[in-house]
């Protein structure tokens, strides 16, 4: 059917106006702060007593059942390179380049941050992801269907992808050893093996009052800043600096806006668009449309009595002309047998005579 | 149809235009020529004596001022080829001694370099631009400046007033406000940097004009003195170039004086600070004391400062006599309590000697020891001593200093040997490793060694066993001290949260203080050198 310009444009507005009524209701979900489950878990990480020896990783691997690494975890010629996570490595330690104050080679942990709102839950729409009450961020294969929307959505860049498996590929990233230790009471891999303490556990709450102990106790050490306090709305893992985050590889640009709150507002649309504009925009149609049959209808009725009258006036003009018609031939009858009888009258008249 | 296919055709060979070219975008090499890194020279000045005239149109110009230097000496020409005259004080400016006008100075500028520059290269030798702008005018400067600023410390001071026989008044002046001359005030000699400040004043050069022209100025006439004088011809003097004073490796050929004798200036040898509070309506009463007073070393102070300004950085008088107890206008307003006490500053007391703990042969130890701004009153006793028992009212502050610094004592050593066990064998965490069979005793003789000739080490760790505190931290100073597994055990205790465990504090501690003290073997990374791998 071909809809009008106008008609169209009145569409438009009608759904545009219902949008901007409910507008309001869209951010309810972002205007609370989460601060993470109470008593949820994360691991601080101090830069500044980190030797890059590398037992984290060894241990990560054992823990996880990983395959065995190319190179050993004792060769740390490794570190020269800087590496990512992939999915036989779901934490790396890269080495980078000691500052004016501290002359020894500087060494970051990369790997799952753990974030109180991730975005890569936030980006899954089968709900591969799960935000624990423990703090950690835990992965189901079963469910995956191998978008890769996580990887695009995590601002870190930490979830691999297993390439190679073509089949049953799936997802790795670091876990907080979720399964394997923590809920056996047990510490993370890393935190156990970690021979200087580089990585404290404990509550999160805990660990953001040990980590500003630390920078109050030695402020010539540490940079003034808990990086994952506030990061991409707050990490669960922390991480302590002696120089520039950007100076061990950590981006600064995050802003402090959890990931998911960018797209609450369209998202938390979707339903009053889906539930509404199509009951609005069917409810117009319909009424214009019956609105159009009635009319349609009306004509057609009018149309009809007018010819009917029509019909019954020209039925009454042809009674009335035949009635005349047959009167006048009566008429004629009459006056022809008139002038015959007379005829017929005149002629006996004239023999009789 | 065919109009239709020809557009189609059209279409994809303007998209693989647009990708091959912007592909190959880099292959043309579009950025500009990098050229080489600048060089980094000592005697880069940059000229923009316009800016005081209006705004610059052209980028400063890049001098050498060493190379120009050079070639004039080439021409056997002395520095008043360029800079002149008045009244037996050089112009620091090119060839005038007042800037005048923007045209008139552009014109000085333009017509007499390169005049030099051309008659240069008429006799054939490398010269300077001669005419096109940008040479001179460098958009980006072919060489940066690398300059170090020269520390007139006491061993320079000291080769000074050999040189000029200890006649103070060479160098030092002073300027009487009244009169508008200069003049030499003997026993009240100070630094320059006392009047020559950072920028030009009204009535007083900056301490780079200051130095420039009295230094050189004199000398410059050194040399000619020498030159004159046959039997003088080895005598050196001071440099007269900008990389003699600037360049750093012209800066380590410098000849240090090792034991500076002590510099004639009536210091005292000791001093008496009492912080004192004068009863304002009483001036005749003597005034109350507020604390124990602190007898103050001044003579051994002069050995471990390579100047006086360290200390004395505003200028030569008492630190009272701008900080008082509750502060004055003189001192900005800093008390005396701050002037002798806060931490992050370079000239109090303990500021001082906090920056002395980060030593090599200290930090290993005290790097781990938080800062504290609230220090427990044994600590202050150290410094502010008990008064001596004997009848002290009539004794001069300086006697009364003397004696209290003679009282006090010097910690040198430790415990002895057999109260330290030799060996401690650490096997409480063993499951890779075998036990670590720590040297003890070794370790601790070290550190003693290293505070060996350290005044300040000897007189702080005022007990036997405060270097032990070094490693049992967190416990009072004892000889029997408690072990390592008394405080520390499982990790990550909530009732501790600043505690590490077991395993981590003894990383933490040994890392921490081989890292410190720079020490290379047992390596952090090399875990068998302290214990070895244990065999399955």
């Amino acid at each position: 059917m071909s809809v009008s310009r106008r008609k169209f444009l009145g569409w438009l507005t009608a759904a545009g106006l219902s949008g901007s009524a409910f507008g309001k209701v869209a951010h309810a979900a972002t205007t609370k702060h989460f601060e993470g489950h109470p008593d949820s878990l994360g691991v601080l990480y101090d830069n500044t007593k980190c030797i890059g020896c590398r037992t984290c990783e060894a241990a990560c691997n054992n823990v996880n059942d990983l395959p065995p690494p190319d190179r050993p975890f004792d060769d740390l010629s490794v570190l020269d390179n800087k590496r990512r996570t992939d999915p036989k490595k779901y934490m790396v330690i890269n080495k980078y380049a000691g500052s004016v104050n501290v002359k020894t080679p500087l060494f970051a942990r990369t790997g799952c941050n753990h974030c109180l709102e991730p975005a890569c839950a936030s980006s899954c729409f089968v709900r591969a992801y799960t935000k624990t009450e423990s703090g950690a961020v835990t992965y189901d294969s079963s469910v995956c269907v191998g978008c890769r929307y996580c990887m695009l959505a995590c601002p870190f860049n930490i979830p691999t992808f297993e390439y190679d498996a073509a089949f049953t590929p799936r997802i790795r990233k670091c876990t907080m050893c979720y399964d394997t230790r923590l809920v056996k009471g047990e510490l993370p891999g890393c935190v156990e093996a970690c021979p200087s303490e580089s990585f404290t556990f404990g509550k999160r709450t805990d660990l953001l009052r040990i980590a500003r102990e630390r920078i109050r106790r030695y402020p010539g050490r540490y940079l003034d800043h808990i990086y994952g306090e506030n990061e991409m709305g707050g990490t669960s893992w922390l991480y302590l600096s002696g120089v520039p985050f950007r100076k061990i590889g950590m981006r600064e640009d995050l802003g402090i806006t959890p990931a998911p709150q960018f797209t609450s507002s369209a998202l938390a649309a979707v339903p009053m668009v889906v539930g509404t504009w199509p009951l609005l925009l069917m409810g117009i149609y319909a009424m214009s449309k019956r609105k159009d049959k009635i009319a349609k209808e009306e004509k057609e009725q009018a149309l009809a009595e007018v010819t009917a009258q029509v019909k019954a006036e020209a039925d009454q003009k042809v009674s009335e002309a035949w009635k005349k018609a047959s009167q006048e031939k009566e008429k004629a009858i009459e006056a022809a047998v008139k002038q015959a009888l007379e005829a017929a009258a005149d002629v006996e008249t004239e023999e009789n005579s | 149809m065919k109009k239709r296919r020809s557009l189609l055709l059209l279409t994809g060979i303007f998209f693989t235009a647009v990708i091959v070219v912007f592909f190959t975008n880099g292959v043309q090499g579009v950025e500009e020529v990098t050229s080489d890194s600048p060089l980094m020279r000592a005697d880069v000045i940059t000229i923009d004596a316009l800016k005081s005239l209006g705004d610059l149109e052209q980028p400063p110009v890049v001098f050498l001022h060493d190379l120009h230097t050079d070639a004039v000496e080439k021409q056997n020409k002395d520095c008043s080829a360029c800079h002149l005259s008045e009244e037996n004080r050089q112009s620091p400016k090119f060839k005038r001694l007042k800037d005048t006008s923007r045209q008139q100075v552009m014109d000085i500028y333009h017509l007499d370099c390169m005049q030099c520059h051309r008659e240069v290269l008429k006799a054939g030798e490398k010269a300077g631009p001669v005419e096109k702008c940008g040479e001179c005018h460098q958009g980006q400067p072919k060489a940066v400046s690398d300059k170090e600023l020269i520390v007139f410390d006491k061993s320079l001071h000291f080769r000074h007033t050999e040189a000029a026989k200890d006649k103070c008044e060479t160098c030092h002046h002073q300027y009487d406000e009244v009169a508008k001359k200069l003049f030499h005030a003997k026993g009240k000699e100070g630094s320059c940097l006392y009047c020559h400040k950072q920028q030009t004043e009204e009535n007083r050069i900056s301490k780079r004009l200051a130095s420039h022209l009295s230094c050189i100025q004199c000398h410059r006439e050194t040399l000619a003195t020498n030159k004159k004088m046959p039997q003088a011809k080895d005598q050196k003097a001071g440099p007269i170039k900008c990389s003699g004073c600037h360049a750093e490796q012209q800066l380590q050929l410098i000849k240090r004086i090792k034991d500076v004798p002590r510099m004639k200036r009536n210091q005292p040898d000791v001093v008496l600070i009492q912080a004192v509070m004068p009863d304002v309506k009483r001036p005749k009463t003597a005034p109350t004391i507020l604390m124990s007073p602190v007898p103050f070393d001044h003579k051994s102070h002069e050995k471990y400062n390579d100047t006086c300004r360290v200390c004395h950085h505003a200028d030569l008088n008492t630190c009272s006599s701008c900080h008082s107890v509750a502060g004055k206008k003189e001192g900005n307003y800093v008390r005396s309590e701050q002037a002798m006490h806060q931490l992050d500053s370079d000239r109090s007391c303990l500021g001082c000697h906090g920056s002395r703990q980060s030593k090599s042969s200290c930090a290993g130890c005290h790097a781990s020891i938080p800062i504290e701004s609230k220090q427990q009153t044994s600590y202050c006793v150290q410094c502010h001593n008990k008064q001596p028992q004997r009848s002290t009212a009539n004794l001069k502050p300086e006697q009364l200093a003397r004696m209290m610094l003679k009282s006090r004592t010097a910690m040198t050593d430790t415990y002895r040997d057999k109260d330290i066990p030799e060996t401690i064998t650490i096997k409480d965490l063993s499951n890779k490793y075998d036990p670590v069979y720590f040297p003890h005793r070794r370790i601790v003789r070290r550190l003693v060694t290293e505070i060996k000739n350290d005044k300040l080490a000897q007189y702080f760790h005022s007990q036997k066993g405060t270097i032990c505190q070094a490693c049992h931290h967190n416990s009072p100073a004892t000889k029997k001290p408690p072990r390592c597994y008394s405080c520390h055990g499982k990790p990550f205790n909530e009732a501790e949260l600043l505690r590490p465990g077991m395993k981590g504090a003894y990383h933490q501690q040994c890392f921490g203080c081989h890292q410190q003290m720079g020490i290379k073997k047992p390596d952090s990374l090399n875990c068998v050198e302290c214990h070895k791998e244990q065999k399955k």
